[in-house]
This record gives C-alpha cells, sequence and structure tokens, in this order.
C-alpha cells in the first residue's frame, strides 16, 4: 500500500518534470527538469529493487552527463527566440517522431498485455540478496563479450572527444615540471668575466650577474 | 532491502527541510531588520567600481566540455568497477582477466589523451 | 531507566530512525559551528595568535566558545541581497541544493556497532552519488548570480570537482576491493583484527589519493581556487549574503567532517578500537565504540586546517596536473595491485 502511494508519488514529479524539460523557456530550467526525472526515475528503479542501477542512474547521469549538459547550456550562448521560430517549421517532422515513440510504447504495453502490475512490487528477495553482487557475478563472466565491447565504446568516446574539441592555442608557455627540474647550472648561470683589462672592475670574480638567470 | 531506503528518504526530506527552514528565517528577518535603502546600485553585480563592460553568459573554453566528456566516461569507468569489486572473491581469475582488458583498453583511451594533450591547462 | 528503553524499543521502526535523524542532523549542526571555532584556534595557534576569546566563556575557561552562535544570530539577522540580473529563483535555491547531500549522505554512516540510520547494502555507491549532487549547486550558484566572478568560480570549481571525484572513485574500488561489500558497515567489519588490518596500510597509495581528493572535493585549502578572493574575490558566492552565504559555509563544512568521518571509516576501521586484539579483549579501550570514530574524524578534521595554515594555494593548472595525471594513474596503478592481492588471498582480507 505505501509502497504503491510512493510509486504514484514519484510518477507524478516524473510527469511534472518531463514536462518542464519541454515546456521550460530557460534552457538551464529544462536541464534542472531533467535532473529531476532522473532522481524520480532512479526512486521508482529502487521500488521494484534494481537498487544498483537505480543508484548508477543518479551517480552517472546525474552526476556526470547532467554536468554536462549545464556547462553546454550555460556556456552556449543559445538565442532562445530564434529556437522557437522554427518551431511551425519542424513541427511536422515532430509529429511523425512522437507517433512512432508513442506506437513503440503502446507496442511494449501491448506485448506484455497489461498482465504485469508494476505498482505491486517485485517478487521478495532472500535476506542475503546484494543486488551488485549478483549483477557482479555474470556481468564480467557470461557477458564478457558486451561488456569488453562497453570499453571499445568508452575509447571511441574519448578519441571522439578530443578529435572534436581539442584546439591547441598557439602562443602558450606552459608550464613542464621534468624540464624545471632538468635544468643544471650551466643553462641559467653565465659566467661574466671583468670588466676592465686589469680584472678588478665590478662583476670579476662572480660566478653570475644577479640577472644571469634571464640571459639564459 | 527496500525498507532500508526509507530512513534515507526521510534524512533527504529532513536535510530539505533544514535547508527551506534557514532560507525563510533567515531572509524574512534579514528583509525585517534592513536598514539600508533598496536601491539599483545596491542590488547590481559586483564590478572593481564600473558599469561591467559586456555580458556574464559569455562563450567559455572549450576545454571545459572536454573535461566534462572526460569525466562522463571515467565516472562509467567507475560504475563498471563496483560490481567487479564486490563480486571480485567470487568470480575467479576469469572475472580478473576480463577486468584487466577492460581497464587495459581504456589505458590506451587515458594514454591518447595525455599524449594529445587535452589533459593539459594553460 | 529501563522503562524508558522499553518505550524506545516498542517505538515503530520508522519513529526511531526519525529520532536518530533529527538526533544527527542537530549533532552535525552543533559540530559544524564548534568546527568553524575549532579552525579558528587551531589556524590561530599556528601563526602565534589567540584566535577568537571574546564571546562568552565558561566560568573563565574555554574563552570564546560562544563565538559560533553570535557568528550565526548575526548571520541570521543580515538581509538577503538579491542582484537585479540573477535569476531570482535558482539563486535562492542554490545554497539549499549544496546543503541537503551534505546531510542526507549521514544517513548511511556506521556510527556504532549497532547503529546505522539506513543501513543499505549499496552504501557507498549512495554515498558517491550523493556528494556527486553536491557540484550542483555550485554551478547554478555561480550561473544564477550572473556576474563574472562567480561564473568563473563555478565553472573552477565544476572542473576540479569533477576531476577529483574520479581519483576519489577508483580510490574507493580499492577499498569496495578489500572488503567485498558496498555496505559501510561490513566495511568496518572486514577491518576488524588490529591496526594492521586496517586498510590504510594495505591502501595507502588509495589512502593517501583520497585523502587529498577529499580536500579538493570540499574545495578546501590548498585547492580553493573556485573561491580564490585574491583574484575572484569569492567565487561562486561573492553575491551571497546572510544566511543564504551561510548555508554555503554550513555546507562546506558538513562537507568536511563527513569527508573526514568517510576517511575513518573506510581507512581507519571507523569505529574499531586501535587497541583491539593488543589489550584484553574486555578492556574498556579495546571495545569499539562511537568514540572511536570520533576520534580518528576529529583527527582528519584538524588536518583540513593543518593544511590550510600550511599550504599555499595552488595554480589552476597545478591542480587538474594533479588530479588527472598524478592521482588517477597511482589509483589505477594499484587497483591492479590490490586486485592480484585479493585474488591470491595476500593481506588481512585472506580470510574471506
Amino acid at each position: 500500500m505505501f509502497v504503491q502511494i510512493l510509486f504514484y508519488a514519484f510518477s507524478a514529479i516524473l510527469l511534472a518534470a518531463a514536462l518542464g524539460v519541454i515546456a521550460s523557456r530557460n534552457p538551464v530550467h529544462s536541464a534542472l527538469s531533467l535532473v529531476l526525472a532522473f532522481f524520480t526515475s532512479a526512486a521508482l528503479w529502487l521500488l521494484i529493487e534494481v537498487e544498483f542501477l537505480a543508484i548508477v542512474l543518479v551517480l552517472v547521469y546525474v552526476g556526470a552527463v547532467m554536468v554536462l549538459f549545464l556547462f553546454v547550456v550555460m556556456m552556449l550562448d543559445v538565442n532562445i527566440e530564434r529556437v522557437r521560430g522554427g518551431f511551425i517549421r519542424h513541427a511536422g517532422l515532430g509529429l511523425v517522431v512522437a507517433s512512432l515513440v508513442a506506437a513503440q510504447m503502446i507496442g511494449v504495453f501491448w506485448a506484455r498485455n497489461l498482465g504485469v502490475d508494476a505498482t505491486l512490487g517485485a517478487p521478495p528477495l532472500p535476506d542475503d540478496y546484494s543486488n551488485t553482487r549478483a549483477l557482479g557475478e555474470v556481468l564480467y563472466t557470461q557477458y564478457v563479450y558486451p561488456f569488453e565491447l562497453a570499453a571499445v565504446l568508452l575509447l571511441v568516446a574519448i578519441v571522439a572527444a578530443i578529435t572534436l574539441t581539442l584546439r591547441q592555442r598557439p602562443g602558450l608557455k606552459p608550464q613542464d615540471v621534468a624540464k624545471q627540474v632538468a635544468v643544471r647550472r650551466e643553462d641559467r648561470v653565465r659566467l661574466v668575466t671583468g670588466v676592465d683589462a686589469a680584472g678588478t672592475g665590478p662583476g670579476a670574480d662572480r660566478d653570475a650577474s644577479p640577472r644571469g638567470g634571464e640571459g639564459a | 532491502m527496500l525498507s532500508q531506503y526509507l530512513p534515507a528518504l526521510i534524512f533527504l526530506g529532513v536535510a530539505s527541510g533544514l535547508a527551506a527552514v534557514l532560507l525563510l528565517l533567515g531572509t524574512g528577518l534579514g528583509r525585517w531588520l534592513a536598514r539600508a535603502p533598496d536601491d539599483a546600485e545596491k542590488r547590481s553585480s559586483y564590478e572593481c567600481g564600473f558599469e561591467a563592460f559586456e555580458e556574464t553568459r559569455m562563450k567559455f573554453d572549450v576545454r571545459y566540455y572536454l573535461v566534462a566528456i572526460l569525466f562522463i566516461v571515467f565516472d562509467l569507468e567507475i560504475a563498471f568497477l563496483f560490481p567487479w569489486a564486490v563480486a571480485l572473491d567470487s568470480i575467479g581469475g576469469f572475472g580478473l582477466i576480463s577486468m584487466g582488458i577492460f581497464l587495459g583498453i581504456l589505458v590506451v583511451g587515458f594514454i591518447y589523451e595525455w599524449k594529445k594533450g587535452a589533459l593539459e591547462w594553460d | 531507566m529501563t522503562a524508558i528503553l522499553d518505550l524506545w524499543a516498542a517505538l515503530p521502526d520508522v519513529v526511531r530512525s526519525t529520532a536518530w535523524i533529527l538526533i544527527v542532523t542537530v549533532a552535525v549542526i552543533l559540530s559544524v559551528a564548534f568546527t568553524t571555532l575549532w579552525e579558528r584556534k587551531v589556524i590561530g595557534w599556528m601563526q602565534l595568535r589567540k584566535g577568537p576569546n571574546r564571546v562568552g566563556s565558561i566560568f573563565g575557561l574555554l574563552p570564546g566558545i560562544f563565538q559560533p552562535f553570535a557568528d550565526v544570530i548575526k548571520l541570521l539577522l543580515k538581509e538577503v541581497v538579491l542582484p537585479s540580473a540573477a535569476n531570482k529563483w535558482l539563486f535562492r535555491v542554490a545554497p539549499a541544493i549544496t546543503l541537503i547531500p551534505a546531510f542526507a549522505a549521514w544517513a548511511v554512516m556506521p556510527l556504532d556497532p549497532a547503529l546505522v540510520i539506513a543501513d543499505i547494502d549499496a552504501g557507498l555507491l549512495y554515498v558517491l552519488s550523493l556528494t556527486s549532487v553536491g557540484v550542483y549547486g555550485i554551478i547554478l550558484a555561480g550561473w544564477a548570480t550572473n556576474s563574472k566572478y562567480a561564473f568563473l568560480g563555478a565553472m573552477r570549481s565544476a572542473a576540479q570537482i569533477v576531476a577529483y571525484e574520479i581519483a576519489m572513485g577508483f580510490a574507493l574500488v580499492g577499498v569496495v576491493m578489500a572488503a567485498g561489500t558496498l555496505n559501510l558497515g561490513d566495511i568496518v567489519r572486514a577491518q576488524e583484527g588490529g591496526v594492521s588490518s586496517w586498510f590504510f596500510l594495505w591502501l595507502f597509495p588509495l589512502f593517501v589519493v583520497y585523502l587529498i581528493a577529499g580536500v579538493a572535493e570540499t574545495n578546501r585549502a590548498p585547492f580553493d581556487v573556485a573561491e580564490g578572493e585574491s583574484e575572484i574575490v569569492a567565487g561562486f558566492h561573492v553575491e551571497y549574503s546572510g544566511i543564504a552565504f551561510a548555508l554555503f559555509f554550513l555546507a562546506e563544512y558538513a562537507n568536511m567532517i563527513l569527508i573526514s568521518a568517510l576517511t575513518a571509516v573506510f581507512f581507519l576501521g571507523g569505529w574499531l578500537s586501535p587497541f583491539e586484539g593488543v589489550l584484553a579483549a574486555d578492556n574498556a579501550l579495546a571495545q569499539p565504540g562511537f568514540h572511536w570514530l570520533f576520534l580518528k574524524l576529529f583527527f582528519f578534521l584538524t588536518c583540513f586546517m593543518w593544511y590550510r595554515a600550511t599550504f599555499p594555494r595552488y595554480r589552476y593548472d597545478q591542480i587538474m596536473r594533479l588530479g588527472w595525471k598524478v592521482l588517477i594513474p597511482v589509483t589505477l596503478v594499484w587497483i591492479a595491485v590490490a586486485a592480484v592481492m585479493v585474488h591470491f588471498r595476500v593481506g588481512p582480507w585472506s580470510a574471506n
């Protein structure tokens, strides 16, 4: 009963947040609505006892992906007026996509023939059941091939991100610690001989002038 | 298992309540006791004694964007590592090797970004 | 007394855990208050000053003991100025978003052998995901303020927290490998058997990485470029005043206490006694309990102040280099070492 109340409460928040994502005029507000939507989805997942995935949803999507979204939304000064101007033009395409998604979702429910009542909760699990351990026991043995594919996918993501965004600005003088540590006396200090022939002038018998470091 | 999350949910609620109460109380008291007139200068953005020259929300170095993407990749890696670490004693040498390959592939990526200078800040 | 205990035991679980939640919340708030005083005192002593000693004393002892209360009352009474350029709603919500995770993470903390408010299986992940939410408050505060200093501070802070969160996550993977569980109470129990089986010995590189990452995650000196008062005035909270500022302050100190407690739990055996196995088992000093956790926590908390009094602020590119190029490789190498150790049953975890 209590679980059911929680389910409907979280579902209502999730729907409201999802609506907020598309209805909000401010892109930052949209991104934050999406954060709320992820949170409530995680709560819904917890209700069906998929503990690990629920928390990882928060950890990865809220803690990492949405930070990227916020960075992008905050840094690019998107002209909202211009984006809104395209609404009518793209409305047809949008409708097609929306009806496709709707058809798919109806298909999913139809296939199950509404037999599974999600609000009833998962079947009871033994007391010492650990969702994370259960996942770990199959992911790295039984499903090792998709697991390694995930690594390749992540590698592609790293390479793609770097090739797309990395720009070297010319004229920079970055600090190179190894170079600084490896510097020798001869590189920096110049022996300055006396200024007069007798060798008694200022600068004679000195290893270096005070500004010797800059001469090197 | 599920019932153990209830106290965590209550704690989230208590913490939110604490923040809300403190904010409302402080804002209310502060407004009530405010002595300084509420003028445009007081409410203007902080600058070193002059009007701001341009918009605050400027274009930013793309490097921050790159860092955020790399963070997602590594965060996913960590998410993959946790179930493995928990189940390490029961998946044996096979699990050890499969994670070795996984990390090996990603270390290649790490070396790539290092050599490319993506971790360089200047 | 027994009547009260019976009544307590007869209460429903929800009521009991709610009572504990309120107790922990109040305790954390009070600890934050006295941490601010302790910090000013410690740094004062390190700089041959007295620190605050004017506000109140108890029969002539502990001068300055009521300083935190004076500060709190003053901050409560100050006006919260709302900049006209700011995003009104987010400007007000941002401090709350930083504060909530700093408190809610205490739910899974093993305070005592018999006391965890929410004894959830994936406790470590819960803490990690909650602390990763804390960065939102800073980003939003910087953006909503609509001031350049605030925005710069927020961006710096976000990129820094993000870099050190990876190092922190990798370090915790090592802890999980050694303990074989994500439950914080079981992690403590996995370190039973005296100081020699505490994880800081076996995972020493990860312990050091976690300590450093903890300081960077909380934006404390020497990694406090997000505030950087000498360059960007106060960073993300430059326009915040009164209670809104106080919430950021409260969150920062609550996070410090949280990180100290977590370090104790992950690497120093939480509530376990350091004399376990050295003294006789019935000796009072060998008993586990909250006091040991408190002492360890207090030690790490004082270290935070020590760092602040000792180290000059890192430059931003140095911070990023340390995070990405030193800490992450160190953790990766030690995860491999620890994996081999666990697999071949070397070390204190050979029993399981």
